[in-house]
């Protein structure tokens, strides 16, 4: 052979063994490529952060043990900035570009109507962070829903005023989430007995409520239901010196929350699903983990992040290392104990919450306790 | 209706117009002295807001001094803003779109900045006289919400003072009016417009430690504070502190007044269409033209 041969040949051999090594080492380094849309800014980042924080830190573990089929989670993280119309762009990315088999979020419902019959048409699960929404979520089947729907959350908070004697009650909502809440409340209050006697609405930002809390203050009621995100009105009817209990959904029940409500953080009751401070034993995981991750404790959003990547890991290691999507849509569908609650998503609402699945706590000089109270027991 | 709900409307419109009114009148201070309307003056209140809360808490000062250095930061905000933007832009012979552009720029941006210095957290600041509310009549008022008051009228009160009876405020007043002319007499104009930003910095800055007990004090509430002020300011003529102080009052009034007569839900709606009215009878603000320009 002539040098020159020899020497193509040696190339050639070099050249094969490098391709086939670098083949075999991005096989195994393969990952589940997985989408995160979340409202990380704008008027949901309430929401949208401690989703995050909760989404990465399941990756972080799930990755730590040595992933799921021994591939790790790859996480792609977007922010549709609480947008419906940016959610739809950030998801064409995340599906056809990033080829995402999976996506967790989004945090509002708007988005998730958005963007929920691209991923359907695709059979690529969508894991989110809203409740059953409109009639045509329920054609949905690979949109997972890891909240309860308002109308459960107006359910949830009517069995406390009922099974607490509370016969008439003042209602504050927001223009936003509080609205939507009480279009599901409004037509329940004779199922529950309850008369609301005063319905006050506020801005979605507003920085104060006191007028309109005037109002319900006015009505005497035995409590005061209030829909919405803001802090103000919590300080606004403790300013008024109304000593009625105060009754929230877990929406408003955050630890930022809690600091700017200063003084009004007090006798009020969330109907929510995690109380940190007194963990279930099976949030104890999560609230350690979480705690350790970040130096604080985690709420309710947060153990819906982890849910979420904790659930498609259970789905991912029935599947398989190559999932396709219906084979993943089905798996996903399945009864799962989260730190959160437990979810069944083989149920038609995509979710499976039960109001038996809340957690009741007590916030007293701004501090949780978790109250021995399960809703849809008898009348107390 | 009963009188108790009508005599807490009146009060909480008149604590929500004091807020008004503080923003509105750091926004009639700049104006005054610079013709240039001011779209972050919300976010000088945020910045010694978040100021004060960190002296306090990170620097452990105690609260009057973290009250000082706040409002010192909001000054030298207005110095940097005035050095570093507006002489320049006054140099190549910027137009008032131009300067109300720059305003909104930088009112983003320090948004911006206070998200990044001092995160998502809403934070609290002790009320003056501790958090206890005093009854008035069939109402309550929080105390601190009584101190905001006066403290707000005496800003408006020094600034007028300060604008009638002093060389300074009488300068810095010539130099925005005529700038021309003031030269001719002697007058630094840059200098009274620096120190027409350092005052309005400052005020801002006060406005932000005085709300802050009521509300609280996130990085993304500037705007909305300068939106509100910047209707108590228009409403009371622009250019005249105790305008703005009038201004903010019949705001947060009509608003507070709209919620007892009207369904909750229309309360901006009959509030904006009201002011809409005035605008109209009155085109100069409450105080007329003779207070749009006064001092």
């Amino acid at each position: 052979m002539s040098t020159i041969s020899k020497r193509t040949a040696l190339a050639t051999a070099v050249s094969a063994l490098a391709l086939a090594g670098m083949a075999h080492a991005q096989s195994k380094a393969e990952p589940y490529r997985i989408g995160a849309l979340l409202s990380v800014t704008g008027g949901l980042a309430v929401a949208g952060q401690p989703e995050r924080e909760g989404v990465l830190l399941a990756q972080k573990v799930i990755n730590a043990r040595g992933g799921i089929n021994g591939k790790l989670l790859d996480i792609q993280l977007e922010d549709d900035g609480s947008n419906p119309d940016s959610a739809v762009s950030k998801a064409n990315a995340l599906l056809h570009t990033q080829k995402v088999i999976a996506i967790i979020g989004p945090s509002a419902i708007a988005q998730t109507v958005a963007i929920g019959g691209t991923t359907q048409s695709l059979k690529v699960p969508l894991l989110a962070f809203t409740g059953l929404g409109p009639p045509v979520e329920r054609e949905r089947t690979c949109v997972m829903h890891m909240t309860p729907s308002q109308e459960l959350n107006a359910r949830a908070m009517l069995s406390y005023a009922r099974d607490k004697g509370y016969k008439k009650v003042g209602v504050l909502h927001d223009s936003g989430y509080g609205q939507v809440i009480w279009n599901s409340m409004k037509t329940l209050g004779g199922e529950y007995g309850i008369d609301f006697a005063q319905v006050e609405k506020y801005e979605l930002s507003t920085n104060d409520a006191t007028t309109q809390a005037a109002k319900v203050k006015a009505a005497s009621p035995d409590a005061v239901l209030v829909l919405g995100t803001s802090p103000a009105p919590f300080r606004n009817i403790r300013q008024l010196k109304m000593t009625q209990p105060v009754i929230a959904t877990h929406a408003s029940s955050t630890y930022e929350n809690v600091k700017a409500m200063g003084e009004g953080a007090d006798n009020i009751i969330h109907a929510e699903f995690l109380v940190a401070e007194d963990p279930l034993p099976q949030q104890k995981e999560f609230v350690e983990a979480f705690q350790k991750e970040y130096g604080k404790l985690p709420k309710n959003f947060a153990a819906a992040g982890w849910d979420s990547v904790m659930v498609l890991a259970a789905a991912l290691k029935d599947v398989g290392p190559t999932p396709t999507g219906d084979k993943l849509c089905a798996a996903v569908r399945r009864v799962h104990q989260g730190a959160m609650t437990r979810f069944d998503f083989t149920q038609p609402d995509m979710g499976g919450f039960t109001i038996g699945g809340y957690t009741y706590s007590k916030l007293s000089a701004g501090r949780y306790s978790r109250l021995d109270y399960k809703a849809g027991g008898a009348a107390k | 209706m009963s009188m108790g709900l009508l005599q807490q409307a009146v009060l909480s419109g008149i604590t929500n117009g004091f807020v008004y009114a503080l923003i509105g009148i750091g926004l009639a201070v700049i104006f005054k002295g610079s013709r240039i309307i001011n779209a972050m003056q919300g976010e000088f209140a945020v910045v010694g807001a978040l100021i004060t809360v960190f002296a306090m808490q990170a620097a452990r000062m105690p609260y009057p001094l973290a009250i000082v250095a706040g409002v010192a930061v909001g000054a030298l905000s207005g110095v940097l803003v005035d050095v570093l933007f507006v002489r320049p832009m006054t140099r190549r012979g910027a137009s008032e779109e131009s300067f109300l552009l720059l305003t909104i720029g930088l009112a983003f941006t320090m948004s911006a900045g206070a998200l990044y210095f001092g995160g998502r957290d809403s934070h609290m600041l002790p009320g003056f006289g501790g958090q206890g509310v005093l009854e008035i009549l069939q109402a309550t008022l929080p105390v601190h919400a009584a101190w905001l008051m006066l403290a707000a009228t005496a800003v408006v009160i020094g600034l007028r003072l300060f604008y009638t009876r002093t060389l300074l405020g009488l300068a810095m007043s010539a130099a925005a009016s005529d700038p021309d002319g003031a030269t001719s007499t002697g007058i630094d104009v840059g200098r009274m417009r620096m120190l027409t930003f350092v005052l309005g910095g400052g005020v801002g800055a006060i406005a932000g430690v005085l709300v802050t007990p009521l509300i609280s004090m996130n990085y993304q509430m500037g705007i909305g504070l300068t939106l509100k002020g910047f209707a108590a300011a228009i409403l009371g003529g622009l250019t005249n502190p105790l305008g703005a102080l009038f201004g903010g009052l019949a705001l947060g009034l009509l608003e507070s007044l709209a919620v007892v007569g009207f369904p909750s839900g229309y309360r901006d709606v009959v509030a904006l269409s009201l002011l809409v009215v005035i605008m109209i009878v009155m085109p100069n603000g409450l105080l007329g033209r003779a207070g749009r320009s006064g001092g």
